[in-house]
């Protein structure tokens, strides 16, 4: 079962509380939530949205098409009543309001709506979406939200401006009604959630019953039984609780969306229990001036043994590659967690993308092990960023790892299990010298891992420049040979230290192979199970370790393939440009998409049918708004 | 090749004023007592660069990116503050391509101790102007006049809120050590900006020229009350910018008021000057220390 509801509205109003109580009120009665959030690179007044996807079990995509359009201003409707197949929630009073009087929409976006409007004979008013939904069988939910809202005013007695954030908290509550479930379970999630606000507590109460009484029961759900408890987390948290679970102790970042929220969440909470609360860890986070300080601070910070990390997205990772070489050179286990968005520039700030892969892996001048891994859904980004931080370590070289935007912001709920693994922390090989004075940093070993003391427990230097074992530069041409094949060599160690799921995800087995790597999988594993009742079998090869690169396993994996499908979200399907880099093999097929949106699962369903049964060699996909 | 070991290898110039530097840091580390144990050597990209390298004595040396020296010794201190962490960088380094981080580090008043390389060239790629060459001078592998104005280091670092800023001159060394030791013991961010002659590079600036203009500078530079402040800060300035037939060298501004930012830290970390990261243990035989549940359970919905 699966079912859909998306909720819009402008910048500032409330859009992603409303989806979080949503979600969580949902989850009261027994149910999965994935929920997908997109919005403008704007502080106010642009238009944001979340998809949300309601299951009795575990999903991890949305669909392009969902059940329920709930809205409660004009821009929501034109932007995506093309998207509703059965309920529309909207203001009675904005009938008259026509595409054009929408400031804020995009003029591309406007005609391309109005458009299908003028398709159908229609005008381009809400009036007129409502008769074209009407006529198409998609019941209209009319709602008198400014009665409602006067009477909310009335009753607490509070500022209009204030009160109108609670507008969007009717419009949940008439989406509850729909789905015919308890409505205590509103108020419970907005209990948690405006836990000590009183003021905000009442308000959005009121507003959410006034919103239960607007709509009547249409899908009937049904509470579910559940087993164990469940969390709702976005990608930025799970990140954060990763590498705070991994010993994470230092952060230094530069601001950058979208990945400030996971710093900004680590230093709210620096003072962490541990040995179970008997004491406490103190995480330093600072704000640095700039990408090249965050990396370096970062990179300092580890040589005294801390762990330490940096997060950012493409362009804070453009300007660290000096740093990510230095600690390559210098043997330094640093992590990136690089949040990947819409490229190359700006780009689309808030949008996602798979386009720097191939940055990711090559970031730094010269050639060094490196630790680059990419997390597809939110049940795996905790082990991997404790993976990272291990590899990292054991390795003594940079790490990164991916994480896409739309995982980053994106929420899902879920059996706190499949979150918070019990990951082990490995450190490599660290030593505390017995004689410090003569310890040799760089010492040259069969894995080429030298033992490594941190600063203040043993004499040792380090530099940029080619070094000997002790640390000194020297331009020395035997030991340059030799130093530079050290810092290669430790590739082996990572490739040992993983085991084979955790290079490769493989579910299920078919001649038709599906190839990606990150937040794609999520579309393709609900898009498999949808496919397996059409009887369609496909396979998906997810690639989680990028280096060092899986060759020889993939290699196994892909022979004798009839079809081998690259699943990406850019254009050149860079995953698989590296899969022929290093192994030879070449995609047959493609189902690309770089519109900044997530791949939905009916629109990727769609196109691997189209693509299995007519050998389609390159299909572009462009759902998502 | 272990240079430090050898402490006659060193490959500056004859005469290049680092050696007055290099004597002067030597002297102040043995005068405090510092070694490995207790203190970092950090430098930046440069002929200052490579001074780690040659410190003799049992030090350790951090020889990073061209401009990042102090964004590598923030982590360096902050991850653990029971460090000194001494950075040596150039004037290019500091002033340059660094020019953000020496400002930020003003605003942050970690205890750090900066020792700049101020000899008005880029020395290591063949004597280009520096950014604290003068506009309209010409030194002898300029191929036309210095175009740019310069920065005051002294200056900016007193506007930048470095709380401790002071100039010496590479070859009084027995100043430059005292500087030093001053700005390693300082409690917050410190500056010691020090003249030096690029024999082979800098024909203009020499130590001649030097010599005819340095002398010590005799107010006392320090805040003593916070209303003190301004005033101290203004004479830092004026005293910064006297016209360069007069060099004054000293303690141009000094205040221990300003809480570092170690101490910023702690008042949100109670237990960070004795716990800092680098000494916590965060896994007990693999299996992590740390306690989610309180983070896990205000996100748990059912």
């Amino acid at each position: 079962m699966r079912l859909g509801w998306l909720i819009g509205g402008a910048q500032g109003m409330g859009v992603d509380t409303a989806a979080n109580v949503f979600g969580a009120a949902v989850a009261r009665a027994g149910y999965y939530i994935f929920g997908s959030r997109e919005y403008f690179s704007n502080i106010k007044g642009r238009h944001s949205y979340f998809n949300v996807l309601i299951s009795d079990k575990q999903q991890r995509s949305i669909d392009t098409k969902v059940e329920i359009l709930a809205t409660f201003d004009a821009e929501t409707v034109f932007q995506h009543f093309d998207d509703v197949t059965r309920h529309m929630i909207y203001d009675k009073a904005l009938e008259p309001v026509s595409i054009d009087k929408v400031r804020s929409i995009e003029p591309e976006t406007a005609e391309r709506q109005a458009g299908i409007l003028a398709k159908a004979g229609l005008g381009n008013t809400i009036g007129d979406v409502a008769a074209y939904l009407s006529e198409k069988g998609v019941k209209m939910v009319p709602i008198d939200y400014g009665p409602l809202m006067k009477d909310i005013i009335n009753q607490l007695k509070i500022d209009p401006f204030v009160a109108e954030r609670a507008r969007n908290m009717i419009c949940i509550g008439a989406s509850f009604s729909l789905l015919g479930l308890d409505s205590n379970y509103i108020n419970g999630a907005i209990e948690q959630i405006f836990a000590g606000k009183q003021k905000f507590f009442d308000l959005n109460k009121l507003a959410a019953n006034a919103g239960i009484k607007s709509a009547g029961n249409a899908y009937s759900l049904k509470d579910l039984e559940t087993k164990g408890h469940r969390v709702q987390l976005d990608g930025n948290t799970i990140s954060a609780l990763g590498k705070l679970y991994g010993g994470l102790r230092f952060q230094s970042y530069y601001p950058i969306t979208p990945a400030s929220d996971e710093s900004t969440y680590i230093e709210a909470n620096q003072v962490l229990a541990v040995n179970s609360g008997k004491e406490k860890h103190g995480v330093v986070v600072v704000q640095a001036e700039d990408e090249l300080a965050a990396i370096n601070a970062a990179v300092g910070a580890a040589l005294t043994g801390a762990r330490s990390a940096t997060a950012t997205s493409g362009p804070g990772f453009s300007l660290m590659n000096e740093g990510i070489s230095w600690a390559g050179m210098n043997e330094v286990p640093v992590l990136v967690t690089y949040y990947m968005r819409g490229s190359p520039a700006t780009g689309l700030p808030t949008r996602s993308g798979q386009s720097d892969l191939k940055l990711a892996l090559n970031a730094g001048h010269g050639e060094f092990a490196r630790i680059v891994i990419a997390s597809g859904s939110h049940d795996e980004i905790f082990e991997d960023a404790v993976t990272a931080m291990n590899l990292a370590e054991l390795c003594q070289t940079p790490a990164v790892h991916i994480i896409e935007k739309t995982l980053a912001n994106a929420y899902s709920v879920v059996d706190k299990e499949a979150i918070i693994t019990e990951t082990r922390i490995e450190r490599g090989k660290v030593v505390y010298p017995e004689d410090p004075e003569h310890y040799k940093r760089f010492k040259i070993t069969d894995d080429g891992i030298s033992p490594r003391a941190f600063l203040g427990h043993a004499q040792m230097y380090y530099t940029g420049d080619e070094h000997n074992e002790r640390g000194h530069i020297t331009e020395d041409s035997a030991n340059r040979t030799v130093m530079y094949e050290k810092r290669i060599r430790k590739r082996a160690l990572a490739e040992k230290s993983l085991g084979e799921s955790q290079k490769v995800n493989v579910v299920g087995d078919a001649d038709s192979v599906l190839l990606t790597w990150g937040s794609p999988k999520g579309a393709i594993m609900d898009a498999m199970e949808l496919l397996k009742g059409q009887g369609i079998a496909v396979q998906m090869v997810q690639v989680r370790l990028f280096s060092p690169y899986p060759a020889e396993l993939m290699k196994k994996l892909l022979a004798g393939k009839r079809q081998i499908i690259a699943v990406e979200n850019n254009s050149n399907a860079q995953g698989a440009e590296v899969l022929t880099e290093q192994t030879g093999i070449m995609p047959t097929n493609y189902i690309l998409k770089w519109n900044g949106r997530p791949m939905a699962r009916d629109e990727l369903a769609d196109a691997i049918k189209d693509v299995v049964k007519n050998n389609t060699v390159r299909v572009v996909l462009n759902g998502g708004k | 090749m272990e240079a430090n070991e050898l402490a006659e290898f060193n490959d500056w110039c004859p005469g290049c004023g680092d050696f007055g530097i290099l004597r002067g840091m030597e002297t102040a580390l043995k005068e405090l007592k510092l070694d490995f144990t207790d203190a970092v050597l950090v430098s930046g990209i440069g002929c200052s660069g490579k001074m780690p390298h040659f410190v003799s004595g049992p030090i350790s040396g951090v020889h990073t990116l061209h401009g990042r020296s102090l964004a590598f010794a923030m982590g360096i201190k902050l991850a653990n503050p029971s460090l000194k962490v001494i950075v040596n960088a150039g004037d290019g380094d500091t002033f340059g391509i660094g020019v953000g981080h020496f400002v930020s580090a003003g605003r942050r008043n970690a205890s750090l101790a900066l020792v700049v390389h101020d000899n008005r060239v880029y020395g290591l790629t063949k004597g280009q102007a520096s950014p604290t060459m003068p506009l309209g001078e010409r030194t002898k592998s300029l191929p036309r006049p210095n175009i740019n104005g310069p920065i005051n280091p002294v200056a900016l670092a007193v506007s930048s809120g470095y709380t401790f800023v002071a100039r010496s001159f590479a070859y009084d060394t027995a100043l430059t050590k005292d500087l030093i030791k001053q700005a390693v013991m300082h409690r917050g961010m410190a500056l010691v900006d020090v003249l030096q002659p690029c024999p082979t590079y800098n024909d203009v600036n020499t130590n001649e020229w030097y010599r005819e203009r340095i002398y010590k500078l005799t107010d006392d530079p320090e805040v003593h009350d916070e209303s003190e402040t301004l005033a101290k800060m203004t004479q830092a300035i004026q005293n910064a910018y006297i016209p360069e037939d007069k060099l004054p060298l000293g303690v141009f501004y000094k205040n221990e008021l300003v809480p570092t930012y170690e101490e910023r830290i702690a008042a949100n970390i109670p237990n960070y000057m004795e716990n800092f990261p680098a000494a916590q243990k965060i896994d007990e035989n693999g299996s992590s220390v740390t306690d989610l549940k309180k983070l896990v359970d205000s996100r748990t919905v059912i």
